[in-house]
């Protein structure tokens, strides 16, 4: 080998071009996978949504589309509210406890799943396979529903029933509850829907 | 006989930027304001007022205009015309039809204008300048507006209240026999709101926001850039001893 | 067939890996045929890099145009929107945008170095024709990467572009307009033109170059690098086998193309930050106007890199053809007269001029330009069999030769310059001189090469110890 002198000084600008060269590698790699981060358009098109709800009416629902999901918002009647009581011992997960961190937010960890007791903010998509529940609000015997249904959703593909708070009910194919979105009130009136106080 | 070559790529280099579009009058140099954050929200608001009705800017989102020092609130309490979301781009719908029954034409996309107007006359913004500070009244067009630096052009002088009509002023010169007409001043016809200095500077804070809303990333191109330099300036110089430290054993 | 070498487990885990490989894959065989025992001329100078700077490029081309195209819309509908999509919506596309559109002008910088080397030294000669051929095949395949890439941000100057030289096509007699409009896709430059440049662009042509970048660095490490003096470093072995004058690549060029690397990406990045348009060169200003199939731009004009051979296009027009069909006649007056051939060759080469110059007087000088375009580029895959100079290097040529180069390069210049300009008289002049020249240049090498008296060249390389 050769002598000590020329082996120092090839190593020593070796493990200084090797170190200046991890540093450029790493940098250079920032910008292109930052390309994969979605753009600001699809972060426009994810926007939080601002929803008027002065003009439900007790017992009427709203649509509206965050994220490409229909999101509901129920103006639940005092009959409905005080339904979520009795219906408690038939569904599958009563207190919200499965997935809580996915499904429901601190603010909506209580009875009615809700801020404000009154009004019903969830995502309308079966936590089975993903059809849309459709609207079964009227009490009473029905069709595909037992004979003391209370309220709530029946969903059309595989028959999976959820309560006025979004609850899922027993031996049903869906395992969990509706999942309530990120949500605050910006006003007595205004809705926004997709983000919440904490963000 | 490299010597030769290089000093022959040196002289090309140094030749003029590549042509655009220049025809018409030489451009004024619009003042340089795109590091003044309060003129280029300004020029924001210009834009927004005076251009938006027909013109739209389909890239540039409402949001990117934190970028110049501006909160989403301010962005949706003051700016916010076209649209409700402030994520959206400042697209606006005229019907071709009638663009074409009032102007000849759609009116163009203004995003990138500013980069497309560049040339060997001058920048985008110098173009803009002295577009927006040269129209003069002329009833022979159907809108009753002509312009100096885009002859016959299809647009209004949509900022008239601010600078008044004016007249070019022209004067005859003899010379080899023919006679030629010299544009030699203006004359205001009647006043506007501003006075002329106060006028150019709005127009200045406009073609600026202009400027930089054809490439609103170019203030963290150039920070970043001078990061980049420095750190390839020392990993040259690292990569230059490397080189030394092996090649000593060439003989 | 390779033995199948066995290892003692007792030896270190990275040797038993490596072995694992090279008992299935020729790694280590690889390596030193190809870096640490291919040996190089130690005399390489500042020309040398662009080899290395070439297939940089050609990575950072494909790096980038990857990530580009997970956003872009080749649609004419959308495509100049996905544009501005990247450059504002999309985190960090601005960059990734700049890289390639300077990568794409630096990308013709550095072959054209690459290529002047080769032509000054003598690289071309044999045995390394091929090599120089491969090269030649890339640069026209690099050529038809940029003018369909080009086309993709939907500009005005993109469009106006492809319609011109797509149009050339329609000037070749008889065939002409049916490929034309076979290459569109459509009677007009439109969306199907868009699509089809879009496929040939990011994955027909990029694997056609690749390919060839292999063909061409096979061929070169089976001959041997030249270098600047054009002696051929195999001439002198040691006892060993090894070149006298020969270095392993690896480490001393890898480690020289290192600094040299560095070195371009100081000028790549302080283009791509500070000046990204290069005065309208790299990006013209033109092109941030969206394609408008009813209106052309005042000065259209192709890319820079492009321009030397858009003047020589220019510049055959049917005042020009009589130059030409001069040029002919005496080509053919001097081939039967002064050339030692049999009666029927002489028959031939008469008869060739004559059909030649009744075409040349019956088709349009549009169509002759397109021929001396392509033609500019066409001759330089003869190269090799055209120069007879003894010597390989223009170290060792007459000194009236290098001046000949220098007014070459400086032609090609002055031709590149003109090519940007709107059409004037003067010019028009100047670049029918300067495509005359360069075509002498080249068609008569044969003869002005083997003229004059070289200087006498070394046994052993010129080198100075650093």
């Amino acid at each position: 080998m050769s002598d000590n002198t020329v082996d120092t000084e090839k190593r020593t600008w070796l493990i200084a071009s090797s170190c200046a060269g991890a540093v450029g590698a790493g940098a250079v790699a920032v910008p292109f996978i930052s390309a994969f981060s979605p753009s600001e358009r699809a972060k426009a098109a994810g926007a939080a949504v601002e929803v008027d709800i002065s003009a439900i009416k007790p017992g009427e629902k709203l649509t509206v589309e965050w994220r490409g999901k229909p999101v509901w918002i129920i103006r639940r009647t005092p009959e409905q509210l005080e339904a979520l009581k009795k219906v408690e011992g038939q569904l599958a997960d009563p207190e919200s406890k499965r997935k809580p961190a996915e499904l429901t937010p601190e603010y909506a960890r209580n009875q009615a799943r809700s801020i404000k007791p009154e009004f019903f903010v969830g995502v309308g998509i079966c936590s089975h396979l993903g059809c849309s529940p459709s609207d079964k609000f009227q009490m009473g015997p029905q069709p595909s529903l037992p004979d003391d249904w209370q309220g709530g959703f029946l969903c059309p593909c595989h028959g999976s029933t959820f309560d006025m708070a979004g609850r899922v009910y027993k031996n049903k194919p869906a395992p969990d509850n509706l999942e309530v979105p990120p949500h605050m009130y910006l006003s007595e009136t205004r809705l926004l829907i997709g983000e919440d106080k904490k963000a | 006989m490299k010597k030769i070559i290089l000093s022959v790529i040196l002289a090309f280099s140094a030749a003029m930027p590549a042509f655009a579009s220049s025809d018409g009058i030489p451009l004024d140099k619009a003042p340089n304001r795109l590091n003044d954050l309060g003129a280029l929200q300004n020029g924001a608001k210009l834009f927004v007022n005076y251009c938006l009705n027909c013109h739209s800017a389909a890239y540039m989102r409402f949001n990117r205009l934190t970028d110049i020092g501006l909160t989403e609130q301010q962005i949706k309490d003051n700016l916010l015309f076209t649209t409700d979301k402030v994520g959206e781009t400042m697209k606006v719908s005229m019907d071709p039809k009638q663009a074409k029954d009032w102007f000849g034409g759609t009116p163009p996309d203004l995003t990138v204008i500013a980069r497309s107007r560049s040339g060997a006359g001058g920048s985008g913004a110098d173009y803009l300048y002295t577009y927006l500070r040269t129209y003069y009244r002329d009833d022979s067009k159907a809108t009753g507006w002509n312009n100096l630096a885009f002859p016959n052009v299809g647009m209004p002088h949509v900022l008239w209240e601010l600078q008044g009509q004016r007249a070019p002023v022209y004067e005859e010169i003899e010379s080899h026999g023919h006679t030629t007409h010299v544009f030699k001043g203006w004359k205001q016809i009647t006043p506007g709101q501003l006075t002329s200095t106060q006028y150019d500077s709005e127009v200045a804070d406009l073609v600026n926001y202009m400027q930089w809303m054809s490439e609103p990333a170019q203030g963290t191109r150039v920070r970043v850039g001078v990061w980049v330099m420095l750190y390839l300036l020392i990993f040259f110089v690292i990569a230059w001893r490397l080189n030394a430290a092996y090649w000593k054993d060439i003989r | 067939m390779a033995e199948f070498k066995d290892i003692s487990p007792n030896a270190p885990v990275a040797d038993k890996a490596l072995n694992w490989i090279d008992n299935r894959f020729p790694l280590s065989k690889l390596f030193k045929e190809h870096m640490s025992e291919y040996y190089a001329p130690k005399n390489f100078n500042f020309l040398y890099f662009f080899g290395v700077l070439s297939m940089l490029v050609l990575v950072i081309q494909i790096l980038t145009g990857i990530f580009l195209v997970m956003h872009y819309k080749p649609d004419a509908a959308s495509a100049f929107a996905s544009v501005e999509y990247i450059m504002r919506d999309v985190p960090w596309g601005w960059l990734i945008r700049y890289m390639h559109s300077t990568g794409a002008s630096a990308f013709f910088v550095v072959v054209y170095m690459h290529m002047f080397r080769g032509l000054i030294y003598g690289s071309y000669r044999k045995p390394r024709e091929l090599v120089w051929l491969f090269g030649c095949a890339i640069f026209l395949a690099l050529m038809g990467e940029a003018f369909m890439g080009y086309l993709l941000p939907w500009g005005q100057m993109s469009y106006w572009g492809a319609q011109v030289i797509v149009n050339l096509f329609s000037a070749i007699p008889f065939i002409g307009p049916d490929l034309a409009l076979l290459i569109r896709g459509d009677y007009v430059v439109g969306d199907a033109t868009l699509n089809r440049f879009f496929s040939f662009h990011v994955i027909a042509v990029p694997l056609v170059l690749l390919g060839l970048v292999v063909a061409h660095i096979i061929a070169l490490h089976e001959v041997g690098s030249n270098n600047p003096d054009g002696v051929e470093i195999k001439a002198n072995k040691d006892a060993n086998g090894i070149p006298l004058d020969g270095i392993p690549f690896h480490p001393y060029y890898s480690v020289h193309d290192i600094m040299g690397v560095i070195g371009f990406l100081l000028v790549f990045c302080a283009i791509i930050f500070f000046a990204p348009e290069f005065g309208g060169y790299f990006l013209e200003y033109n092109n941030f106007i969206p394609a408008d199939p009813l209106k052309t731009p005042l000065h259209i004009a192709p890319v820079w890199y492009f321009t030397p051979y858009y003047s020589m296009l220019r510049a055959i027009t049917s005042e020009m053809m009589y130059a030409l069909i001069v040029c002919v006649l005496a080509a053919a007056y001097l081939g039967v007269t002064r050339a030692k051939l049999n009666s029927l060759l002489k028959g031939l080469v008469i008869g060739g001029a004559v059909l030649l110059v009744a075409l040349m007087l019956a088709i349009d000088a549009k169509f002759w330009g397109v021929v001396v375009m392509g033609g500019a580029v066409i001759i330089l895959f003869f190269l090799p069999w055209l120069d007879n100079c003894a010597v390989k290097s223009i170290r060792y040529r007459p000194d009236w030769h290098v001046y000949l180069y220098v007014i070459f390069v400086i032609d090609f210049f002055v031709l590149g310059y003109l090519g940007m300009q709107p059409p004037s008289p003067i010019g028009e002049r100047i670049s029918q001189v300067g495509s005359l020249f360069y075509f002498g240049f080249f068609l008569l090498m044969p003869w002005w090469s083997r003229m004059g008296e070289t200087k006498p060249v070394p046994e052993r390389v010129n080198f100075q110890p650093h």
